[in-house]
């Protein structure tokens, strides 16, 4: 009975690992270990993406992502970054908007630029 | 690493099949007078795709990359003679090395292809990046056709220098104009290099 269910969850595994029941009860273990630790994971990495996104949508209008967040919390803007970054993929205008408020609100702290020195090669 | 020996036009335009979206822009960027290694950094920003909002990393989004002069980049400092590329043959003893200088000579497109190549995160996708960086060490490129738009590099942050390199460089100055006098009216014209300066 537990082998049934072994195998059940072997499906698609490599090698004899799908079908040899000492060797596929290792590995079952270790994916149910996986799949624990990455449930958790899983979290971590979808808001490390969703702050990739934004950051990538804030430069294309001049702003970084850690000034942007600065100033929506100073305009208590309680938006997400899921809610962020999906305004970002497909609400261009909206996201636009919420970049000016952000602006308005924290304009940044950039440095004088000097002119750059040309190196001769 | 395999060294190319020298620049192919055809190569540069081959392999263009495997590619599959064509909804990616073509950006072009100028090396001519851009810092090496921060150039190569904002074209492994581009070539994966992490200018745009639609970023996903199992996917490759990238632009197409056209780097143009590619034999005008520049590095600071002393890398000019003293930067060295290695490379292990994998026989026992044959560590390789080649310099900087000596790499411009022979192939200046594979400096930049290198500093992007090694920017790049090490996954299965770096190959099709790689595939998306076109490298053109003059200005001619087999692209004219196709609907191109030039990267504006953002503006560079130059630090102050250091005490010692400015009297170093203030040295020099005073030095240059000491020749530039005495070589006004009996040498001939001998054109002097500039000194190198430490950005």
């Amino acid at each position: 009975m537990n082998k049934d269910k072994i195998f059940k969850l072997a499906k698609g595994f490599r090698g004899r690992a799908k079908n040899c029941i000492r060797i596929a009860r290792e590995r079952v273990e270790k994916a149910l270990q996986y799949s624990y630790r990455d449930r958790r994971n899983k979290k971590r990495d979808m808001r490390s993406l969703w702050i990739q996104r934004i950051n990538a949508g804030t430069r294309q209008h001049g702003v970084n992502y850690g000034n942007f967040m600065h100033g929506l919390m100073k305009e208590n803007i309680q938006l997400n970054r899921k809610v962020l970054s999906e305004l970002s993929m497909h609400e261009p205008y909206s996201f636009k908007a919420l970049v000016d408020i952000s602006k308005n609100a924290f304009p940044g702290n950039k440095n004088v630029v000097i002119p750059p020195r040309k190196v001769a090669v | 690493m395999k060294m190319v020996n020298a620049f192919n036009m055809k190569r540069a335009a081959a392999g263009l099949r495997r590619i599959n979206l064509d909804g990616l822009r073509w950006r072009v960027f100028d090396a001519k007078g851009q810092v090496l290694g921060r150039l190569a950094s904002q074209i492994a920003t581009v070539v994966q795709g992490k200018d745009k909002p639609t970023y996903t990393p199992n996917r490759d989004d990238g632009d197409m990359c056209i780097v143009l002069n590619a034999k005008d980049v520049c590095v600071t400092g002393r890398k000019l003679t003293d930067k060295v590329y290695y490379w292990h043959t994998g026989y026992v003893g044959h560590l390789k090395e080649r310099t900087f200088k000596d790499q411009m000579a022979k192939d200046p497109t594979e400096v930049i292809r290198k500093a992007v190549l090694r920017m790049l995160p090490r996954n299965k996708l770096r190959d099709d990046r790689d595939r998306k960086l076109r490298i053109f060490p003059g200005s001619e490129h087999p692209f004219g056709d196709r609907p191109l738009e030039p990267y504006v590099m953002p503006p560079r942050r130059v630090r102050e220098m250091r005490p010692r390199e400015r009297r170093a460089m203030i040295r020099e100055q005073k030095k240059a104009e000491l020749q530039q006098q005495n070589n006004d009216g009996t040498k001939k014209g001998k054109k002097r290099e500039a000194p190198e300066e430490s950005a």
